[in-house]
């Protein structure tokens, strides 16, 4: 078996997920022993995941060309679910929040099946992509990334409380939801801003010049303020609940525009 | 440093209502956001109108409206535009302003002479002083992990516990570093230069173009190009570029190597990029011929020679090169001169199925190898190492932010008659409702333990 293949398994496996915990949810079962059998079914899921990754990894140096698979849109795809997984089984921990985990599932979903619409071979590193700043690069970016995109969707929880009050019953607490809107771009921040950093070292490295004004890293740069707007918005001036909400699905908004949006544009990340 | 900040004060309260306003203005963090979000906006212009593209000033009748906002306003050059560098430098203004505003409070953090806490609870107990300050230093340390300092005085104690006074110094290392990154940049816009020169193998040059006007300037040595090398991977993606250079001072040989891509070159503090490279014409060509019994012979020839057949009065000249536009591949043109016949131009390429007949021979074109001029891109930036200096301290800030948080807890302990009344107060910078509930639960505990 192939990560190709695994990662088609995985896709399914996610999906599988989002219709065991409605079931669960429809039947009423809430107790705790089915919640926990989700969330260990989740974990599972996660570490075939990591495993399949693995796989590729090693894949590409069975073929000779051995490289870490961040190095185009299909391998970026696949961490991106990774990292959002990943964000989700500790916001879980953490928060204790399966509601979270359920909306956010159909995001790691829609990321994993897109991938069935893309070329999913291993190509070998271009020139322009053999060095080492690539892994610390891709996985500072895609870490914050991940961080923002719970931040994203406690965002639409909250705002879909606020707009239906009578449904609040069935969501978790409106505090508990700003709480992780909050702390999740509070992580997700650093890691973009290390990811900035390290991709300005990298073109340094490669082209000469640790800022182009090239259209991914304006975009990254337009992220990064709409977040620190937002930390400073929140922690001097005391905004919170539906504002920070709006303000962490705007930000989203630029993340992926920088993500995906920048590609219609011409500039230096056009093998992403 | 308290005296400097002293200083500060009669600015606060201000003189004049408009002096008031501006100070208030890049004292404000209300400001900090509405440059973050204007600036945010800003950007976003410059990636949808084109950038680095040439306006007509005047067309026949005269600029229109949308050319000359384009002009005025630099659309077309936003990010070195004049108003995109003031919201930068009034950015940079307002975060030290918020700074300077705020060192005061720091300082005073930083030294514990604040008196303000996140709570205070108040217990009594009926054992004496000295056994409750051992009882409570031990459970706090369950909790704080350090020891306490101590003051006693007669049928009194008071406790204090700090950890992590390094949190403070997050704040300002962040704020800072922004700054410094501004600085750097704006180091390398004054100071800063880049340019590109293209050079063919076995060619020298001390000269580049600049990349912003195209203007020709010198470089303070002579880039000699000794070779260029592509190499792809079996599957015809590219692999590698490499340029071997070196680098000459009044013709002496001052540095020898190789520039490859993510690995450049650097000399007197000038960098040297592989950027791309360029066919510009052909060292060899090999050709193979096949004569009327059908025997071919292959030879490989230098394209700026006339060539003889070697048992038939024919002689080939190359008289062009193309690199290969379409999918016939690389192509020559070249002329064949029979004795006592007319001469024929003809053009082979490299991927053609079928020998082309050239009088008495069948001649195909089987390859050639081509004569490359690399692309440097050439680089000096003095405001990079500030750059990095400021991301570095952006970092080392977010982990004192992200991973210490300042926590102070005092405990007065005083003994009134036949009780001892203990009051506890804490102050933490950052989870104040975790920190609240784990003191409180370490003190009840301990006080609840039987003796």
């Amino acid at each position: 078996m192939t990560s190709v293949d695994l990662n088609s398994y995985l896709t399914f496996g996610y999906l599988g997920w989002i219709i065991a915990y409605l079931i669960t949810a429809l039947s009423g079962r809430t107790a705790q022993s089915a919640r926990h059998a989700l969330f260990w079914l989740l974990v599972t899921l996660f570490i075939v995941h990591t495993g399949s990754i693995g796989l590729r990894w090693a894949e590409s140096y069975w073929m000779g060309i051995g490289h870490a698979p961040l190095s185009n849109l299909y391998e970026s795809l696949i961490f991106f679910a990774w990292t959002i997984l990943l964000a989700l089984i500790l916001v879980w921990k953490r928060f204790g929040s399966d509601m979270i985990v359920f909306v956010g599932m159909p995001l790691v979903f829609i990321v994993m099946a897109s991938t069935f619409l893309i070329d999913s071979q291993i190509r070998p590193l271009i020139p322009a992509l053999q060095s080492n700043w690539l892994v610390a690069h891709v996985l500072t970016c895609f870490l914050g990334y991940a961080g923002f995109a719970v931040s994203f969707v406690a965002a639409l929880l909250l705002l879909l409380v606020r707009a239906w009050p009578s449904a609040s019953a069935l969501f978790p607490k409106k505090t508990t939801l700003d709480e992780i809107v909050y702390r999740s771009i509070l992580v997700g921040f650093p890691l973009l801003s290390l990811g900035i950093i390290t991709g300005a070292a990298w073109a340094d490295h490669a082209w000469g010049a640790y800022w182009s004004w090239d259209p991914k890293e304006t975009w990254s740069l337009i992220t990064w303020l709409v977040y620190a707007g937002f930390l400073h918005a929140r922690l001097t001036r005391g905004w919170s609940g539906g504002r920070t909400a709006i303000l962490s699905v705007i930000g989203f908004a630029a993340v992926m525009f920088t993500y995906f949006g920048v590609n219609y544009l011409p500039g230096l990340h056009s093998y992403f | 440093m308290k005296k400097n900040i002293r200083i500060q004060e009669p600015v606060s309260t201000g003189t004049g209502s408009r002096f008031f306003f501006i100070t208030k203005l890049f004292t404000s963090v209300r400001t900090t956001i509405t440059l973050l979000f204007l600036l945010a906006v800003c950007a976003i212009v410059g990636t949808v109108i084109p950038q680095g593209e040439l306006v007509q000033a005047h067309g026949a009748s005269g600029p229109s409206f949308a050319n000359r906002l384009v002009l005025i306003l630099d659309l077309n050059n936003v990010y070195r535009s004049w108003w995109f560098t003031s919201l930068l430098v009034l950015l940079a203004a307002n975060i030290m302003g918020c700074l300077l505003k705020r060192a005061p409070l720091i300082i005073e953090e930083w030294k514990g002479t604040t008196k303000k806490s996140s709570f205070s609870l108040t217990f009594t107990d009926h054992r004496s002083v000295d056994s409750l300050r051992s009882i409570l230093t031990e459970s706090v340390r369950g909790v704080l992990r350090c020891n306490p300092e101590t003051t006693d005085s007669e049928n009194a104690s008071v406790l204090k516990w700090e950890r992590h006074r390094i949190y403070l110094l997050g704040f300002p290392l962040i704020h800072i570093a922004i700054i410094i990154i501004l600085i750097g940049g704006l180091i390398g816009v004054f100071f800063g230069f880049r340019g590109h020169v293209q050079i063919k193998v076995n060619e020298t040059s001390s000269s580049y173009a600049l990349l912003s006007t195209g203007e020709i300037r010198n470089l303070p040595f002579t880039i000699a190009v000794d070779g260029f090398t592509l190499t792809r991977y079996p599957t015809g993606e590219p692999k590698e570029f490499r340029s071997d250079v070196r680098l000459l001072n009044n013709g002496k040989e001052e540095l020898k190597g190789s520039i490859l891509v993510n690995h450049p070159l650097t000399f007197q503090g000038i960098s040297l990029y592989q950027s791309d490279y360029r066919v510009v014409g052909i060292s060899r060509i090999t050709l193979s011929v096949a004569n009327e019994k059908g025997e071919t012979e292959t030879f490989s020839i230098n394209p700026m020679e006339p060539f003889s057949l070697k048992d038939y009065p024919v002689e080939i000249k190359i008289r062009g090169f193309d690199p290969g536009s379409t999918q016939r591949g690389a192509g020559i043109e070249l002329v064949v001169m029979e004795k006592d016949q007319k001469p024929v131009t003809l053009r082979l390429y490299e991927n053609d199925a079928h020998p082309v007949k050239a009088g008495p021979v069948k001649l195909s074109f089987r390859g050639h190898e081509p004569t490359y001029a690399t692309g440097l891109q050439v680089g000096y930036d003095p405001g990079s190492r500030v750059v990095w200096i400021g991301s570095i301290m952006l970092i080392v800030g977010f982990i004192f932010t992200l991973f210490t948080n300042l926590q102070r807890l005092q405990i007065q302990l005083v003994r009134d008659r036949s009780e001892t009344r203990i009051t506890v107060s804490g102050r933490s910078k950052r989870m104040r409702k975790e920190f609240r509930e784990s003191i409180e639960s370490a003190v009840k505990t301990a006080l609840e333990q039987p003796r």
